[in-house]
Formats: C-alpha cells, sequence, structure tokens
C-alpha cells in the first residue's frame, strides 16, 4: 500500500479544462472519495492517475515514484470500473487471473491467489460462469476481486455502485467499506452520489467545473462547507439557500428580505457579513436546523408550506421563502397542510452565511 | 362495456388478419420470383441438350440425366479439366484475397474506432470513397500499373485489386463492430498489465470474431464473383476465373443451355454454401455495425 | 462589415495553446501504422489510377496506334462526348436503371422485411431463400435469366404463351422497348435481398417499448409502423438506398453478359458504354474523358454518401 500525491494536476481537451489545478494527498491506507456532478472532472482526475489519459501537466507520485509518463500497467493500481468491464469471453476464473497471466506469474501460483480472492469475496462457486450469467452484484464482487488478486498499490474505483439496485448498493457500500478496513487499502472511489462518500470515505474531495472545492473529511465538509456548490451538494435532501440583503441599523447587522421581513443576526454571524464583499448574503440552513412554528414567534420569518412529504419516520416539508425553496424536517406527528403559512426559526449558531457575489462561505473576521 | 368489446375485438382481428395475410401472399409471391429461376436453373441442368430446346417445353424433365455435371467434373475430358482448373483458381484466388483482407482491415477498422490522429477522418473518407469508384475506371491505369509491377497473367494483380475493392466495406464493418466493444476493457486490461497491443489481442480480437468472420464472407464472395478485372488482367486460358472461364467457354458454344446452367450452379455452390452456414455472422455484423449508431 | 481573423477565440485567453497539427501527428506516430497497410494498398490502386485517367482523357489515341503514341487534344473528347446523341441516350438509361432497380429493389426488400419479422414456421428458411440470389455470382444469374429470357425457348415467354396471353414467343431482350425494364427485373432480383438484410438488421433495434407504448395509445398495426418503426429505420433506410444506387449506378456485369448493351444501345448504361468505347473500340482517350465525367458525378454522390455513412459517427472521448 501506498501514498498518492496529485500536485497541480491539469488536464485540457483542446480548449477544455477537464482538471485544473488539482493537488491533492491520499494518505497510506487511507479511502478518499471523489465527489461532484457528472462533468466535474472527477472521473477524468481518476483516469490520470490510473495512466489511462495522458496529463496536460503536473505530477502524480504513486508510493514514492513520480509515475506521469509510466503506462497504466506499470503504476501498480487496480482499478473497479462503473460497467465492471469484466471480459465478456472469459470465465470468472479467468477474468481473475488474466492480471496475474499479464505478470506472468507461474500457473500454480495464479491458482492459489485467485482462489484465494474468490474465497475473500464469495466468489468461489461461480469461477466457472461467464459475466453474462451473473447478477448485478456478483458481477461487481467479481470486478473487485480482479482488483484483489492483484494486491495492488492503490485501488481505483470509478462509479463502482451505480449500476446496482438501491438495496444491493446499500450491501455493497458495506462490503467495499469491510474490505478497505481489513485490507487497509489505499482505495481512490469516484461517485456522483455524495451519500456514499460520506457514508464510506475518510475524507472526501468534492470537485466541481475540473476545480477541486474542498478537501476534508465528511464531517468537516458537511459541517463547514466553504462555498455554495459544496453546501448545496452534500447532505440529502440538500441545504436551502436564501439569497438576501445585509443591513445594518444602529450597529445591529440584520439580513432582509424581498419580501419585507427582517433577520436579526447574532454578534458572531454580524462579525461573518462584515467580512462579506457587498450586501448581497445567502443564507444557508440544513433541514434538521429548521424549527417550524404554526404561529408568528419572536425571531421567526413567514414562509408558505409548499409540499409536505411524510417518509414515516421523518416528514419533509417544503416552503416557499424569499423566492428561494426550504427543506426543513419534522416528527411524523407534525401537521402541515400544503399553502398553509408558518414561520421559520433558523438556529443562529448552525446557519451558513455566503457572500452572494464569491460564493464562498463566510468566515468571521 | 361487454357490448363495446364485443364489437369492438372482431374488427380489430380482422384488420391485423388483412396485414398477415398481405404480407403471406407478398411472401409468396416474392418466394416465386426468387426460387423460380434457381429451380428453372436446377431442372435445365439436368436435362439433355434436346430436351431443354424443345417446344412447348418439357416443365419437368423426362429423362433427367447428370450428363453435364459428368462432363464439367471429369479431369479426363478437355471441358472437365477447364472447370476444374478455373474452379480452382477462382478458390485459390478468394482465399487469399479473404486471408489478406482481413489481415489488413483489422488493424485499420480499430485504429479508425480507437484513435483519434490528424487526418484520422480524411482517411476513413478516402477509404469510403473508394467503394464509390466503378470498377472500369480503374480498368485501363491498373492494367499499365500491373504490367509495370510483372503482374499481368497472374493471381497477384486480382488479389491486390479485389483488397481494395472488398476493404473500404470491411474497415466500415469492422470499425462498427469495434465501437460497440467498450473502451473500458481496453482500459480494464491495461491496468491489469497488458500492453495496448496485448489488450487488443488478447481482449478486443476474440470479441470481435463474428465481425471478422462477416468480414471474410463478405471478401470471399466479392472475390468469388468478381468479374471485369478478371476478365481484363487474364488472358491465358489456365489462369481464368470461373466467371470469365464459364463466360469464355459458353460464348463458343451458345447453345449448350444444359452445360451452362450446370456450371452456373456450380459456380454458386460455395457462396451460397458459405453464406448460409454464417449468415447469422454477417446479419449480426451488419446490425453492430452499419445499423445501431 | 469587418470581421476579424481569430476573433471568436480572442475573449478565452487563459486557455492553454493547442498543440500544433505536426507535433499531434508526431505524438500520435504509433497509431498511423494500424491504418498503413490499408492507405498503402488504396494509393497504389486508387491515385495512380486516378492521375493517369485525368491525363489521358486529354490525348486521343488513334485506332492502330498503341497507347504510348498519343496525340494530346485538350478538351476535344469532352466536347465529342457532350455533343454526341449516344451520350444523352446512355445518360437517360442509367438514370432509369439506377433509379428504377434501387427504388424497386428497396421497397421490395423493405416489405420482404417486415413481413418476415413477424415469427412463423419456416420464417428462417424463407429467408435464408430469399438472400441466395444476392449471393450467388452475377454471372450466373445473368445466364440464368438470359436462358429464361430466351428468344426461342425461354420459359418465361413459353409461360405467357401458355396463359393464352400473347400468341407469339416474345422476344424480351432483343426488343429495344423491352430489354431496359428486363434487365432491370434481373438486377433487382440480385439485389432486394442486400436490402432486406439491412433493414431486417435495422428492425431488430426497434425499441419494443415504443412499440408497446404506441399500441396502448391507440395505435393501429400502420400507425404504429408509420410513426415508430418507419423514423427510426430511416437512418439505415438512408444508408442502404445509397449503397444501393452506388451499386447499381456502377453495375456492369448483368447488362454486358445479357446483351452487351445492345439491341442498338438500348441497354447501355455509363459503365458498359465506356468498358466498350476502351476495350472494343480502342477509343481510350474517349473513354478516359467519360470516366473523368463520372468521377464527378460520383465524387458529388459521394458527398451524401460518406455522410449518411459517418454522419452519426459517436464523438466519443478518445484515448
Amino acid at each position: 500500500m501506498a501514498q498518492v500525491v496529485l500536485k497541480d494536476l491539469v488536464k485540457t481537451y483542446g480548449s477544455i479544462y477537464a482538471a485544473k489545478d488539482v493537488s491533492l494527498t491520499v494518505n497510506d491506507g487511507e479511502f478518499v472519495a471523489l465527489v461532484g456532478p457528472s462533468g466535474c472532472g472527477k472521473t477524468t482526475t481518476l483516469n490520470l492517475v490510473a495512466g489511462l489519459i495522458p496529463i496536460t501537466s503536473g505530477d502524480i507520485t504513486i508510493g514514492n515514484r513520480i509515475v506521469n509518463d509510466l503506462d497504466p500497467k506499470d503504476r501498480d493500481i487496480a482499478m473497479v470500473f462503473q460497467n465492471y468491464a469484466l471480459y465478456p469471453n472469459k470465465t470468472v476464473f479467468q477474468n481473475l487471473a488474466f492480471p496475474l497471466q499479464m505478470r506472468k506469474l507461474p500457473k500454480s501460483e495464479i491458482e492459489t491467489k485467485v482462489k484465494d480472492a474468490a474465497k475473500v469475496l464469495d466468489i468461489t462457486h461461480l469461477l466457472e460462469r461467464k459475466p453474462r450469467e451473473l447478477s448485478g452484484g456478483q458481477q461487481q464482487r467479481v470486478a473487485l476481486g480482479r482488483a484483489l488478486v492483484r494486491d495492488p498499490a492503490v485501488f481505483l474505483m470509478d462509479e463502482p455502485l451505480s449500476n446496482l439496485d438501491a438495496k444491493l448498493r446499500v450491501q455493497m457500500r458495506s462490503e467495499i467499506k469491510r474490505f478497505h478496513q481489513d485490507l487497509n487499502a489505499t482505495i481512490i472511489y469516484v461517485t456522483h452520489d455524495q451519500l456514499e462518500a460520506v457514508t464510506m470515505a475518510d475524507k472526501m474531495a468534492v470537485m466541481n467545473g475540473g476545480l477541486l472545492q474542498q478537501y476534508d473529511t465528511p464531517a468537516n465538509v458537511f459541517a463547514n462547507p466553504v462555498n455554495m456548490f459544496v453546501a448545496s451538494f452534500i447532505g440529502s435532501p440538500a441545504m436551502s439557500l436564501v439569497p438576501l440583503q445585509a443591513t445594518t441599523v444602529d450597529g445591529r447587522t440584520s439580513l432582509t428580505s424581498s419580501e419585507g421581513w427582517v433577520l436579526p443576526l447574532s454578534d458572531a454571524n454580524a462579525r461573518k457579513v462584515a467580512a462579506a464583499s457587498s450586501h448581497k448574503i445567502v443564507l444557508g440552513a440544513r433541514h434538521s436546523t429548521i424549527k417550524l412554528h404554526k404561529s408568528a414567534v419572536d425571531g421567526a420569518v413567514p414562509a408558505r408550506v409548499y409540499t409536505v412529504e411524510p417518509t414515516g419516520d421523518i416528514t419533509f416539508v417544503q416552503a416557499f421563502l424569499a423566492g428561494a425553496i426550504l427543506n426543513i424536517s419534522l416528527p411524523p406527528t407534525a401537521q402541515v397542510a400544503p399553502d398553509e403559512m408558518v414561520w421559520l426559526e433558523f438556529d443562529q449558531d448552525r446557519i451558513h452565511l455566503f457572500d452572494g457575489e464569491t460564493e464562498m462561505a463566510l468566515r468571521a473576521s | 362495456m361487454t357490448s363495446t368489446s364485443a364489437t369492438e375485438a372482431p374488427r380489430s382481428r380482422r384488420r391485423i388478419d388483412g396485414w398477415r395475410w398481405g404480407g403471406r401472399i407478398f411472401l409468396v409471391f416474392m418466394l416465386l420470383y426468387t426460387a423460380l429461376p434457381m429451380v428453372w436453373m436446377l431442372l435445365t441442368s439436368i436435362k439433355s441438350g434436346f430436351a431443354a430446346m424443345q417446344f412447348p417445353p418439357q416443365w419437368w424433365p423426362n429423362e433427367p440425366t447428370l450428363a453435364s455435371y459428368q462432363k464439367l467434373l471429369d479431369p479426363q475430358n478437355s471441358v472437365g479439366q477447364d472447370f476444374l482448373r478455373f474452379f480452382w483458381n477462382s478458390l485459390s484466388v478468394s482465399v487469399v484475397t479473404t486471408i489478406l483482407a482481413v489481415a489488413v482491415a483489422v488493424p485499420a477498422a480499430y485504429a479508425f474506432s480507437r484513435f483519434r490522429f490528424p487526418g484520422r477522418k480524411f482517411l476513413f473518407f478516402a477509404v469510403l470513397l473508394r467503394n464509390m469508384f466503378p470498377a472500369v475506371i480503374f480498368l485501363v491505369p491498373l492494367f499499365i500499373l500491373m504490367r509495370w509491377l510483372g503482374l499481368v497473367n497472374t493471381h497477384g494483380s486480382l488479389i491486390l485489386t479485389y483488397l481494395t475493392f472488398g476493404l473500404p466495406l470491411a474497415i466500415w464493418l469492422l470499425k462498427g463492430f469495434y465501437d460497440n466493444i467498450p473502451y473500458q476493457l481496453e482500459q480494464a486490461a491495461r491496468i491489469d498489465g497488458a500492453t495496448r497491443f496485448q489488450a487488443f489481442l488478447y481482449i478486443v480480437m476474440p470479441l470481435s470474431v463474428p465481425g471478422i468472420i462477416a468480414t471474410a464472407i463478405y471478401s470471399f464472395i466479392g472475390a468469388w464473383n468478381e468479374y471485369i478485372y478478371a476478365a481484363t488482367f487474364l488472358t491465358k486460358n489456365e489462369q481464368l476465373t470461373l466467371p470469365v472461364g464459364i463466360q469464355r467457354f459458353f460464348s463458343e458454344n451458345t447453345t449448350d443451355f444444359p452445360g451452362l446452367m450446370a456450371a452456373s450452379f456450380m459456380m454458386s455452390v460455395p457462396v451460397v454454401v458459405l453464406f448460409l452456414l454464417l449468415q447469422k455472422y454477417f446479419v449480426r455484423a451488419l446490425t453492430e455495425g452499419a445499423v445501431k449508431h | 462589415m469587418t470581421i476579424h481573423a481569430g476573433h471568436a477565440g480572442a475573449p478565452r485567453k487563459a486557455l492553454p495553446p493547442r498543440p500544433s497539427v505536426l507535433r499531434q501527428m508526431w505524438t500520435s506516430r504509433a497509431d498511423y501504422l494500424y491504418v498503413l497497410p490499408a492507405i498503402v494498398v488504396m494509393l497504389i490502386v486508387i491515385a495512380y489510377p486516378v492521375y493517369y485517367t485525368i491525363d489521358l482523357s486529354f490525348f486521343k489515341t488513334p485506332p492502330g496506334l498503341q497507347l504510348k503514341d498519343k496525340i494530346f487534344v485538350g478538351v476535344e473528347n469532352y466536347t465529342a462526348i457532350l455533343s454526341s446523341e449516344v451520350f444523352w441516350k446512355v445518360t437517360l438509361n442509367t438514370i432509369i436503371w439506377t433509379v428504377a432497380s434501387t427504388l424497386i429493389a428497396f421497397v421490395l426488400g423493405y416489405a420482404a422485411a417486415l413481413a418476415l419479422h413477424r415469427d412463423f414456421a419456416g420464417r428462417a428458411v424463407l429467408r435464408a431463400i430469399l438472400i441466395i440470389p444476392w449471393v450467388i455470382s452475377a454471372v450466373a444469374a445473368s445466364y440464368i435469366w438470359k436462358w429464361m429470357y430466351h428468344s426461342d425457348f425461354g420459359i418465361i415467354g413459353q409461360v405467357l404463351v401458355q396463359l393464352g396471353l400473347t400468341d407469339r414467343q416474345p422476344n424480351f431482350i432483343d426488343n429495344v422497348h423491352t430489354v431496359l425494364p428486363s434487365l432491370i427485373v434481373v438486377n433487382i432480383w440480385r439485389e432486394f435481398p442486400f436490402a432486406m438484410i439491412m433493414i431486417m438488421a435495422g428492425l431488430q433495434t426497434v425499441p419494443e417499448q415504443l412499440l408497446r407504448a404506441a399500441k396502448v395509445d391507440g395505435a393501429s398495426a400502420w400507425q404504429r409502423f408509420w410513426h415508430v418503426t418507419f423514423p427510426h429505420l430511416s437512418g439505415v433506410s438512408t444508408v442502404t438506398i445509397l449503397l444501393l444506387a452506388v451499386a447499381n449506378f456502377n453495375s456492369f456485369i448483368v447488362p454486358w453478359i445479357t446483351t452487351g448493351g445492345g439491341p442498338s444501345n438500348a441497354s447501355h448504361i455509363w459503365i458498359t458504354h465506356i468498358y466498350e468505347l476502351a476495350f472494343g473500340r480502342q477509343r481510350w482517350g474517349v473513354a478516359a474523358a467519360y470516366s473523368v465525367l463520372l468521377f464527378i458525378i460520383v465524387m458529388s454522390l459521394g458527398y451524401f454518401y460518406v455522410r449518411a455513412l459517418s454522419g452519426n459517427e459517436k464523438k466519443e472521448e478518445g484515448p
């Protein structure tokens, strides 16, 4: 196992940046998720690490070697693909054996290693089958197995769960997590599903538009998103963002809406707003931090209920506020009806404030 | 409810029946159009020369005879000698052409499908355009070129020419095939330790076998049936291929219709058998290559 | 209005420079190895003949002279062709031949593919039989039909006589009025299977869900065909028609073997005419000029052909 360092990685296609100045360090034995919407550059970054596409500039280090110009086969990596990329004309055994044959291992050793890997992944009974005779979950395991037999320095995984049905995905999620823990493997895992990243990874790298937005532990990314993109991408349902104006009257800073209501800010939040580049402020709040009142309460702002979605243990309410839609979670006992007027109270310690111009999170100056 | 569905159902069934019957009648017509000439070829080939030219005709031969076939296949007889030699010439030219066509088309189609080198589009168009040019345009210059290469009156001239007219469609068919083999498989192979060439050899090649078979059939049939170049490049009797040989022979024996039909039949047997055996690959290659995009 | 060169690229100044074509060619030099064999063969057999034909079209080769004793005559060959009566007759024949063969073969093939799409007993056998005419040698096909059209013993005429439709055995291919349609029948016989195979292949890709959705929406069999199947097959239909048109425009064997272009040029099409001029009458220069004209027509057809063949080429992310 090894450390992977990306330094100022750039990939361009003609005049388009697929990845721009991506720098991050994956420590030995760490599980890092690259997460972002489609086209954000996460798969490009993974392919650069794999050596499947040449880099435009920057450095990739695996272990202690700079691997920029090495062939994929010489980088000591294994990769699990979104569609598994199992060789359709080979049996499961031959699929697992292929990477070892390419390394010219003796037949007996190949046999032992394949059998061992098959045992770990519980696919021994499938060894003589062809990929098309396997279920999605079984194919997924074979793909993992083919990566595993190699005992590589790094595992690269490109959306390995996205073709599975919801139930199987949850199950495989925990299996991959076990896989990581048991092997103490270094894993770089690409996904567009922020929930996968949050639940599995030690660290997550949030990407958008070819740029690395934030690289931190899931807890930190969730608690302190650096900008509006990360805030709205991580968490489900998404963090609600409400565009407002900052006003200061008699030294008291408040946020005012186009609807006329005023939300006074705490001192700590007022100091953050003072650092903003303009009066445009975006208020962010996660569904669980918003309190809903059925009648006017001091410090609460009026909103109109749009939809009510009971899920059993939580009821999600969407409400219109200052032209934005807010997500609020309520206990299942709550009685709210669409089009009802409600009053929302924000927790001053847990709201997020963003600069309306730069979209960056505001920090106390 | 019940009354409406009761009146609706028979009407819609009748309409579908109309379509089905129309289709059946049409298929019967097509079967007759297709098969009757071939049936008449076979019936004529087992008549005597006299029986073939009677009025009114013998629909069914009164005294069927295999004399025409015996004559063509008898190595003791000069007609048989010629026919067997033509047959052998056609076979060897077609087989060599097929092998070379596959050997050249496979790497080219793969490159057109996978690589993005400058000029790739232009080259592909050039390959396709070759398909558009009629053979006649190339006859005189090619004849001179072949003379310069010393290939006149050799089968090499035919093989070289057949290669070029077979290649464009062969490359196009195969390219469509490679387009449908996920690139991820090769990426996986390269990560698994294969070089680009090994990935091609161990992973892509086995998967493209149906496409290669289709390309091979196409090349073989094209070479087997070709007439115009063979008629131009070959002058010596012992070099001729079947289409030219038969044409030369029967332009001197204009009334031996049973013999002509027997020769036509035997000339058709190899390609028809080959095609019928492997037609599923051909249809599949067309589906993968030409249609799915 | 002034348009500044490079204006469009100007605002994106932060972008990296595109590598030069030469550099790209150098970095992908290994890729060329794969296409090299194909290109070399093509160059020998295309580039040289094209050059030679254009060159020869400006020369006269009087009968009796060797090819090497050709005389430069400028565009005389071209003017001679365009002012000759035969040229226009042959051109009309070629148009009738190409359009009729292509359309009828396509429609028959299309209909046969549709009729064969539904499963029934014996379908595979029937399909195989219908394909055979396409596979067998055109020389054999020409002889079979020539025999069936024979002026004394041709079975088609005999059947017509027996049915009482005509008193005398009709002479199909020695008659200026019937020869071209008769040969078109032969040509369609050989070519409709190709259209049938292509459309059959296309039919397999029509999404079953769409057809079911249309059924649920209350569409009749004809409406389902017209609104779902037919539009879905438009791509493959275009390619098929173009391939057939090119093949017909270039066809040679059927008219040459059955009639040799006669009687009195009634079944001559461009290709057979050029062949006769060159190899029959040794008028190489005129034949070459004909070929160049043919070139120009073929090239303009070729534009649509290439567009149809590669029009849907995927813009995949290259390695």
